[in-house]
Order: structure tokens, then sequence, then C-alpha cells
């Protein structure tokens, strides 16, 4: 079941990069989000973590539909432009998807070889990196470019809790504060984006 | 062997069964009067006893093209996996030849569209020429990606092994080999991200174009046709990417399936209630996504084996 989750994950990130429409995007990020939580929460089950388990639910409700909520709000506040076309051409990226996946997908097999964990988490994982850092560059749109660096933040957490079997519980906390303290930055960026217009 | 071809015959009645239902539970969803769920069978029969009048710059392919576009879609339906454990199938029959067979049926519906010698007709057959050409290579990926899981090539045998072992450890790539079928599935049968079936709008319409000159039987015909090819997607879902309950008693198996297949149409419903119409250049982008989730499907398979 846990592949059933990760496939969902990846999906969900290869669909967001196909979009033209903000809310949809902000839709697909939830969607992911909501992914790793129960991603988070199934594999604390079965390794019987109490903390990942914690991690899980706390990645659901801020992530899935905290982050969301807010970044929907912020658009509507600073009326943000809702049309997001890519700067990639959607056939260039239809070339562009795949190679990146076999890409990493071979990079990750000496990874595989040093750390004992199951390949595709990490294959998977690390591709999803790329996939948000091209989400990052194809849009020049502040908000867009936002959520490829949050889901960019999810890929890494996948990557945490899969290779590592849970990492300390202050690491993760530690990580929603930086989060917390990313929203900030990106609430003045939009304050300057208003002014800039 | 009498339970292979009573499934096939239940699959051909059932085929009108399922639009009409699609239809009024759409009509249901929009909250209008609901059409009777046996609206096809009424259509079909009107269809039969109307006269058939033919467009004067048509030629003899008129006369032969709809028997040509049923013909190929009938074929395959001998080829789908079974719907129920012990009957016969055919197993050797693999993803190029439905593929071929389906597109055989396509290439004499676009013909068809052309012989009318009106504007409409020419327009149909050059876009559904675009979509066709498109689903193709994400089609045979697809179902080579699902045979390799199934650990066969054959369409049907992939069927029989898939109920009989489930793909836990392929799930991943189970998952975009599905969905990159339920996106073909929405495009090959025209529904609405990619053409409205309900529409005779002259911007949107693509299978209605090609067949707005015929009448009366050739009409009939073609209604049917296009009603088995949904029959044959979604039961190519159904037994492919639902396979459970195959080990049940017959007759319960065979309730099974069908209950499988009003989901998937009620499935489709549900996205086409919620989404709105692409517009025909935006279509090679939701086709290029299956094309990468269908390409995705085989890589995951191959390099990571999850």
């Amino acid at each position: 079941m846990i592949d059933f989750y990760i496939g969902l994950f990846l999906a969900t990130l290869i669909v967001a990069l196909f979009t033209t429409r903000l809310y949809r995007l902000l839709f697909w990020y939830a969607f992911n989000s909501l992914m790793l939580g129960v991603l988070a929460l199934s594999i604390g089950k079965s390794i019987d973590d109490n903390a990942m388990i914690i991690t899980g639910i706390i990645t659901i409700v801020v992530k899935a539909i905290g982050i969301p909520y807010i970044l929907k709000n912020l658009s509507q506040k600073f009326h943000f432009v809702r049309q997001i076309t890519p700067e990639i051409k959607v056939q260039y990226a239809i070339m562009l998807v795949p190679a990146i996946l076999v890409f990493t997908f071979y990079l990750s097999e000496p990874i595989v070889n040093m750390i004992h964990t199951n390949a595709n988490y990490v294959a998977i994982s690390i591709s999803s990196l790329f996939l948000s850092l091209l989400l990052m560059m194809e849009h020049h749109n502040v908000a867009p470019k936002i959520v490829g660096f949050l889901s960019m933040e999810n890929s890494l957490f996948l990557l945490g809790i899969t290779a590592t079997n849970g990492m300390p519980m202050l690491v993760e906390l530690g990580i929603f504060f930086d989060l917390l303290m990313a929203i900030v930055v990106i609430n003045l960026l939009f304050h300057k984006e208003e002014l800039k217009v | 062997m009498i339970v292979y071809f009573l499934s096939i015959l239940l699959l051909f009645l059932v085929a009108p069964l399922l639009l009409s239902y699609m239809k009024g539970m759409k009509m249901f969803l929009l909250l209008k009067q609901p059409i009777s769920i046996f609206q096809g069978y009424r259509n079909f029969s009107k269809l039969l006893k109307k006269e058939t009048i033919l467009s004067e710059e048509s030629s003899a392919i008129t006369h032969y093209a709809p028997f040509l576009v049923l013909s190929p879609l009938l074929v395959v339906m001998f080829f789908l996996p079974p719907l129920v454990k012990g009957s016969y199938y055919v197993s050797f029959v693999d993803a190029f030849t439905i593929t071929g067979l389906i597109s055989l049926s396509t290439f004499f519906l676009m013909l068809l569209g052309l012989d009318s010698g009106s504007a409409f007709g020419g327009m149909g057959s050059s876009r559904e020429a675009f979509i066709s050409a498109l689903v193709e290579p994400a089609m045979v990926l697809t179902v080579f990606s699902v045979s390799l899981m199934a650990g066969d090539l054959g369409v049907g045998q992939a069927g029989v092994n898939l109920a009989a072992h489930f793909p836990k450890e392929h799930m991943a790539s189970y998952l975009f080999a599905g969905i990159s079928f339920f996106i073909l599935l929405l495009a090959e049968n025209g529904r609405i991200p990619v053409d409205n079936p309900e529409t005779h709008l002259e911007l949107t319409m693509v299978h209605e174009a090609m067949i707005l000159d015929l009448s009366g039987v050739y009409l009939a015909i073609i209604e049917t046709a296009s009603s088995v090819k949904f029959v044959i997607f979604a039961s190519l879902f159904a037994s492919l990417f639902l396979p459970y309950g195959l080990e049940y008693s017959a007759p319960l198996a065979m309730l099974i399936f069908f209950i499988k297949l009003f989901f998937i149409a009620s499935v489709v419903v549900l996205i086409e209630v919620n989404i709105a119409k692409l517009r025909l250049f935006k279509i090679p982008n939701l086709l290029g996504i299956a094309i990468v989730f269908a390409f995705l499907s085989l890589i995951t398979f191959y390099v990571l084996g999850a």
C-alpha cells in the first residue's frame, strides 16, 4: 500500500507541472501533502513509531489544509493573476519529465547500494525533488514558485521518512518551524509584489 | 463456451443501457428531468423504422462503411478478458491487435465523414485523426506495461493472471498505468474533456460532425458502434485495473462485473459534470499527460521494479 501512496505522490506532482490555473495548482499541492501525511501515518504504524504518527497528523493539518488555505486567501487579498501559463511549452515538458525521471532513477542506484532501504522510495523522492525544481523554473509568477518551493520541501520530507525510518522528533518539528518562517517571508514577498503593481 | 458467448451477448446488450444511464445520471446531476435508462433501445428501434436518406455526393463507401465501423469492434469483444472464472477466453491476442482493430474502426468512421461531401464531415474527420493519432502510443504503452506486470502479453490471459495474483509489489507503476488508461478511455469515447457527445455546436463537435449526414439504419449502426466502443474500454479497465470478484460463482461474478461497469460510468459522469470541455488545441496537453504516465509506468516497472 505504501507503493500506492508514493505513486499518487509522484502523480499529483506531475499533474501539477501541467496545470495552468493557480487554485488547481494549490489543490494538487494539498493532495500531494495529504498523500505525504498518509504515507507518514502508514510507515509510522508499520514500524510502530509514535513520533512519526504525530508528524503525519501535523503534516495533514498544516500542509494539506492550512498552507493551501492561507495561500488562497493571500492570493485573493493581493489580487494575483490566477492564470499561470508554464514558460516551458507542453511539448517540451512531455519529453523533459520522462528524461528527468529516467535520469534520477538511475542516479539513485549507487545511493541505494550504500543505504539498505527500498530502492523505489529514494528514487521517487529524488525525482520529485527535481520535478519541483522544474515547477519553480517554469513559472515566472511568485505564487507558483512558492508552491514549487513547498513541494520541494515535501519531497525532502519524503526522503527523510522513507530512507531513515524516522528522523528524530526535534528535527521534524524544526522543519515545521522553518516552514512557518518561510510563510512569513512569503507574505513579505507578496507585499513587495503588490507595491510593484 | 456457453458462458463465453453469453457474456459477450450480455455485454452487447448492456452497451446502450450504459450510455443512457450516463446521460440520465448527468441530467439528474444538472437538476433536469432524467431520461429513462431504456432510452438507448427506444432510439435504436425508432431509427430502424425511419427512412434512410443519403447525400447525393456520397459514393458506395457510405453503404458499407457503417458495417465496417461496427464489425472490428464486435471482433474485439471476443478478445476481452473473461467475466467469469473457468469460462473460455482468447489468450493470445495482444495490445497491438486490439489497438489496430479499434483504429481500423476509426479509419472507416473518418472515411464515412469525408464521403458525405459536406464541410462538417471533413472537419470532424480531421479532428478525429488528430486525436486518435495521439491516443495510440499511450494505449500501446499502457497495455504493454500492464501485460508485463501480469506476466503475459495476451490481454485475456493478463486479466486472468491479475485476478489470480494482484500486483501488490508493483502498485506504483500499476497506478500510473491506470491513470493513463482512464484518460485514454475519456479521449477515445469522446467524453467531455475531449469532445462533448451531446452538442451539435460546430466549434466543438468531433464525433457528431462525422455522422451528421447519416440517417435511419446507418445511424443506428453507428450509434451502436459508439456504445460498444465504450463497453470495450470500460470492461478492459474493469478487468485490468479493478481485478476483483472473478473467483465467485458465475452469476455473482457477472453481477460484480456489471456493477464495476456502472461504477466506471458513474466516475466518467462525475468528471463530465465537474470539468469544462478543453479547447481543441489543448487536447494534446491532456493526451501528453497520458503518454507521460504510460512511459513512467514502464520505466518504474523496469528500473525500480515498483
